[in-house]
């Protein structure tokens, strides 16, 4: 083994004497091919030996982070401040070692956040570029994130993953899952009216592709991002999804705070059943009265339903098992890359990722509530009582919400069994989002 | 024009809360007469699938009737 070694070197050695003296020989060539140096990359100038080191070492990213270079060009080519070059990406890559611990430790989404994070610290590298459009980054971000691609194939698998029999055999709780939707739209206003007070300089656009992380739904987040405002991509999909890993810390308090222990201990009537065809029914029927309100949301709402209606069709088992694990795996993946690479220095550490940060946890505290008091008021009227705690479950976060809600109902009365019921709002919630982005759409489209 | 951007956010409040609401108790009037058709004109073959398990259970029965009769007589002839 050490022979190899040796012999190994000896030949490196041999080589790089062999150009240093070429290089030498050529020397005297070098006034007159300077003067032809454009087509420098093609044809390889043979250097001295001492050069070529100064020159590699120039290349590390030791120098690179330290001293940057002045000509460098941020990955969508614009330029970019010697911070951000420098300091900017250390902090950027600390920042990414944080969302690991958050995804391994603490259990934060891991199947995004480690895929997310990873692409930023690859994205964060000097010299390489990998976020550049011609990185392997930015070649997957134009891939399936710049034309919107991946977040309606996730929208696929997760239609093939949910069953609306609950909400099919109480159809009056998908009042819930829309009211939650006011944390989407409240947030609007109060971007726009941060704007307003000159805290900070957001478009309509980039408001609404803010405040839709209210809807708590991952994909509908980047899909309306990667469409209004690219350029706050990164902080979008990190905010929407560690919020929807903090959604058992945010919603409980607020739940609590809304609702007497009288209503969190009422019990509700126990689910019908809901047969096979009423199934296969709803999602075209959902996709019909989605293609009669609001074309702009189909996209959305037809990858969903075109999902769901292959689980429920119950015949084409092979391509249902593909969307609910291959497909949504393998596009988590990409899709994880890919906004990784929207987490560059240059893009994330503005002040606009704190307003956005602020702003998310505002639109998922607003969502909740909204949720809690619309049950409240669907109570002042006759009929079957619901217990407000399912109306957290009415901000998407399938199935997150609706265990939170359940988990609190059972706090107070072991035996009220909410999971179920909760499902019924949060599967409404996320044809709410859906529709709410559609909405957005229209109005700058 | 910055005064607009306030009521211009409200505006779409208004829109997009309604569009919402709009479209889903659209939904839940829809869902409730599929709902209604199905049970009555596609009833669930609940019975069916009773009798079905209910001849499986007397075939069981038989299979197992036939398995004593064939054992007392394999007996018999020992």
């Amino acid at each position: 083994m050490k022979k190899i070694v040796i012999k190994l070197f000896a030949f490196m050695m041999l080589f790089t004497f062999a150009f240093s003296v070429n290089a030498l020989a050529s020397s005297e060539h070098e006034q007159v091919t300077k003067e032809h140096s454009i087509h420098k990359e093609e044809t390889y100038q043979p250097k001295p030996f001492g050069e070529m080191i100064v020159g590699f070492l120039k290349d590390t990213g030791v120098v690179a982070l330290v001293s940057p270079d002045p000509d460098e060009l941020s990955s969508t080519g614009e330029k970019m401040s010697d911070f951000h070059k420098s300091w900017g990406r250390v902090i950027m890559i600390l920042i990414v070692f944080l969302l690991f611990y958050l995804g391994i430790a603490k259990g934060f989404e891991p199947l995004l956040l480690l895929p997310i994070a990873f692409g930023g610290l690859l994205a964060n590298i000097p010299v390489a570029n990998i976020a550049g459009p011609h990185g392997f980054l930015g070649v997957i971000y134009n891939m399936g994130l710049a034309n919107e691609m991946f977040p309606i194939i996730i929208f696929m698998g997760v239609g093939a993953m949910t069953d609306f029999g609950p909400l099919l055999s109480n159809p009056k709780t998908a009042l819930l899952g829309g009211a939650a939707q006011f944390g989407i739209f409240g947030t609007l206003v109060g971007a726009v009216a941060l704007t307003h007070y000159g805290f900070v300089d957001f478009t309509l656009q980039q408001a609404s592709a803010i405040s839709i992380i209210g809807g708590a739904d991952g994909p509908t987040s980047i899909f309306i991002a990667t469409k209004l405002a690219p350029e706050l991509l990164g902080a979008i999909a990190v905010a929407s999804y560690s919020y929807m890993a903090m959604v058992p810390i945010i919603q409980p308090p607020i739940m609590k705070a809304l609702t007497s222990e009288k209503e969190r201990k009422i019990k509700m009537t126990t689910l019908r059943h809901v047969s096979r065809l009423e199934k296969l029914i709803f999602p075209i029927l959902v996709l019909i009265l989605a293609i009669l309100v609001l074309p702009e949301s189909t996209p959305l709402i037809g990858a969903f339903m075109f999902g769901n209606f292959l689980k429920e069709s119950g015949v084409v088992e092979r391509l249902n098992d593909t969307l609910q694990n291959a497909l949504i795996n393998i596009t988590t993946i990409f899709l994880g890359l890919g906004v990784g690479s929207k987490l560059a220095a240059d893009q994330f550490l503005v002040p606009d990722t704190m307003f956005i940060m602020i702003l998310g946890i505002i639109a998922f505290s607003v969502g909740t509530a909204a949720g809690v008091l619309m049950a409240k008021f669907m109570n002042l009227f006759p009929g079957h009582k619901i217990n407000p705690l399912i109306g957290s479950a009415g901000v998407s976060a399938v199935p997150m919400a609706a265990r939170v809600s359940n988990k609190v109902g059972m706090e107070y009365d072991r035996t009220n069994m909410l999971l179920m019921h909760a499902m019924g709002p949060n599967v409404a919630g996320v044809i709410g989002s859906a529709v709410a982005a559609g909405v957005l759409i229209s109005l700058f489209l | 024009m910055e005064a607009n951007l306030i009521t211009e956010g409200v505006k779409f409040m208004f829109l997009g809360m309604g569009t919402v609401f709009v479209f889903l108790i659209i939904m839940i009037g829809a869902v409730n007469m599929m709902s209604f058709i199905v049970h009555k004109f596609f009833p669930e073959p609940q019975a069916v699938k009773e009798t079905v398990s209910v001849n499986t259970q007397q075939q069981d029965k038989k299979k197992i009737v036939a398995a004593i009769i064939a054992a007392i007589a394999y007996r018999k002839e020992s």
